[in-house]
């Protein structure tokens, strides 16, 4: 099981990699990590002429923890957070998941910003940063934009992102100090495609009450105004109104819905019962 | 060919290698290091992890020119290593290997587990050692001769190694201004269509999906049209004839894109229509040029009246999906992607029926990203009139 042949260029830096990008003309794929784009392309499934390889480039392991946000450079990978190599204490939420991911060996190569732009449904920052209020800073020919997290996948590995454009910065917000979170995510076996997470997030400082449905079929599905799925408890869910979202979703099997109900059930838990986990 | 300069066991290695090899295979076929063993080649296995920069990687999704400038460490490079010597004698010890396929990835493992996390106990050990399979000792022994060393090494310090970033990378040269070079654009082989059995053939379909809807249009009318294959044809995205059909025999291709998955699949179908029941049925077979799948179908539609100028419109569709996008273990995301291009197929054709053709300009290749954008344009009640009838 081999890739089709393709050619390969590592550029110096990102405005670098956006050029090829370009130049590639729809042709040339941007590598990271490359742990969900590798068995990709081993399966043939991605046949691209060119991969432009961003593992490299020291931009993108960049790290800054500023008043209100840190920001993390997209070639950081899970590792690296679950490690700590870089200080993310202020979102608590960050450094567990990023230790569910997949296995070490495969923490140690896949990059956030990579994940984020496989945009995998299934994947697990996919279906964190929307939850947590965050903004994406993307690179292009073209100069740059931000783009809110929530708006950034729009189906099934597919997103915004232009061909030519280079996710840079994941800038997320601090929440206050009495934010509580819950994160619950179901999967056969450790490491395994998630089959449902929930993310429930309740910083009242900050105005925030949100739940994330995730692991669909297709974007995560996040609703803002929580209190009117969970109750403003966080613990009366209104399972008709989350069964009815699941099915707009296509989330059409009921063991699938049920698996999703009992993931944002949990999550909604251990936001609004117990102490934040340390 | 690229050239390429990297440390194997300490050895400096240069050498030119073809940008799809592997670092796995380049480590086996080159260098003859066959230690690293191969097995699922899509990261899930871990029988092919090495150390990457002294952590834990797998050689089979990390290509060799990824490697450029690292230090890679294979089960042939621990011979002086205190910590693997201990644990190749607590596996032996413990019985932690039967077949050894998976031994070599093991012990990569197991030794960034004793390094990084000397404090684990089994459970966590269990939870860490969940990336590696083994098919035929089992897991018990090979916890035990791991929390064994651990034992023998409680209140050691952990060692982490890896830097920021991706294991392996290092920066590029600039390459300011220059074009990068290209592999030239694939073709894909040309299935043979028509040949061989259409349909399912009995096969158990492993995706389904259904919907139904109304138009307001007579039902021999709607009879009519549905006989007109090329018409109906350009209903569905991304599909083509490439030759007129012919006595209910029908050869085309039909191209699917998901993110960065490209699909064309070349195939062959025999339309079989019962003018009593109004009721068809296609039998259908392709093979996608690309990856390599191959596909299966029998789609059924049915008509009924529902007053003297409408016509509900029932399809069924059965496939069997075979190959790499199968194997990809992603039925979910293939099934919603299936529903959508039939939601696609039905609202092309009740704009046919109502209208004469589609409203939007034909789709040479469909994709989830145009899909996406129209999906919001759905009347709801059309939507709601589908979901129900899943």
């Amino acid at each position: 099981m081999k890739p089709a042949p393709f050619d390969y260029t590592r550029p110096a830096s990102v405005s670098e990699a956006a050029a090829a990008l370009a130049a590639g003309e729809g042709g040339a794929k941007l590598i990271a990590g490359g742990q969900s784009l590798g068995p990709m392309l081993n399966l043939r499934l991605v046949q691209p002429r060119l991969l432009v390889d961003v593992a490299g480039i020291e931009a993108l392991h960049a790290f800054e923890e500023t008043a209100d946000a840190l920001r993390i450079g997209a070639g950081i990978t899970a590792a690296n957070i679950e490690d700590q190599r870089i200080d993310t204490g202020a979102v608590p939420l960050l450094q567990r998941v990023a230790a569910g991911i997949a296995y070490r060996a495969v923490r140690n190569r896949g990059t956030i910003g990579g994940s984020l732009c496989h945009a995998d449904p299934a994947a697990d920052w996919v279906n964190l940063m929307p939850a947590l209020g965050v903004r994406y800073e993307l690179v292009g020919p073209s100069g740059r934009r931000t783009v809110a997290a929530a708006d950034f996948m729009t189906a099934a590995f597919e997103t915004v992102l232009a061909p030519d454009e280079v996710l840079e910065t994941v800038v997320i917000p601090k929440p206050s100090a009495g934010a509580r979170f819950g994160h619950v995510k179901i999967a056969r076996k450790t490491g395994k495609f998630a089959m449902a997470i929930a993310v429930v997030v309740s910083d009242p400082g900050r105005g925030v009450f949100r739940a994330l449905i995730g692991a669909t079929h297709g974007r995560p599905l996040v609703v803002e105004e929580a209190a009117s799925l969970l109750g403003s408890d966080g613990n009366t869910p209104d399972t008709a109104r989350i069964g009815a979202l699941l099915v707009e979703a296509g989330i059409t099997e009921p063991a699938a819905r049920q698996l999703h109900l009992t993931a944002l059930r949990r999550a909604a838990a251990e936001a609004f019962s117990k102490a934040l986990p340390s | 060919m690229t050239d390429i300069r990297l440390s194997v066991n300490g050895r400096p290695i240069a050498g030119a290698c073809e940008p799809r090899t592997h670092l796995a295979d380049f480590l086996r076929d080159r260098l003859d290091l066959t230690g690293t063993h191969l097995r699922c080649e899509q990261g899930v296995c871990g029988a092919c992890t090495v150390l990457i920069d002294g952590a834990p990687a797998r050689s089979c999704i990390n290509y060799a020119v990824n490697c450029q400038g690292a230090e890679v460490t294979t089960i042939e490079g621990f011979g002086g290593d205190e910590v693997m010597s201990r644990l190749r004698t607590a596996f032996h010890e413990e019985h932690a290997l039967q077949c050894g396929f998976c031994t070599p990835g093991m012990l990569v493992t197991a030794r960034d587990i004793v390094l990084r996390l000397p404090e684990a106990d089994a459970a966590q050990v269990r939870t860490e050692l969940s990336g590696n399979l083994c098919r035929c000792t089992g897991y018990a022994g090979i916890v035990r001769a791991i929390c064994r060393v651990l034992d023998e090494r409680r209140g050691a310090a952990p060692v982490s190694a890896g830097r920021l970033g991706p294991v392996g990378a290092r920066p590029g040269a600039s390459v300011a201004g220059a074009r990068p070079a290209m592999t030239e654009a694939g073709t894909a082989p040309a299935a043979a269509p028509g040949t061989g059995e259409l349909g399912l053939g009995g096969r158990k379909p492993n995706l389904e999906t259904a919907l139904s809807f109304t138009v307001r249009r007579p039902i021999d009318e709607v009879w009519a049209v549905l006989g007109d294959i090329p018409r109906v044809a350009r209903c569905m995205p991304g599909a083509s004839l490439s030759a007129p059909p012919s006595d209910g025999h029908v050869e085309g291709r039909m191209s699917v894109k998901v993110g960065p998955i490209a699909t064309n699949f070349a195939g062959a179908a025999r339309i079989v229509r019962e003018e009593a029941e109004r009721r068809g049925t296609l039998y259908g077979a392709g093979r996608d040029g690309l990856s390599g799948s191959s596909a299966r179908a029998e789609v059924t539609y049915a008509l009924a009246p529902t007053g003297p100028d409408a016509t509900r419109i029932d399809i069924t569709l059965k496939t069997v999906l075979a190959g790499p996008l199968a194997q990809f273990g992603r039925s979910g995301i293939v099934k919603e992607l299936m529903a959508r291009l039939a939601e696609q197929f039905a609202r092309r054709l009740e704009q046919t029926l109502e209208h004469g053709a589609p409203d939007d300009e034909a789709m040479p290749e469909t994709s989830l990203r145009p899909l996406a954008l129209i999906a919001g344009l759905i009347a709801d009640k059309f939507r709601s009139l589908f979901r129900r009838a899943r």
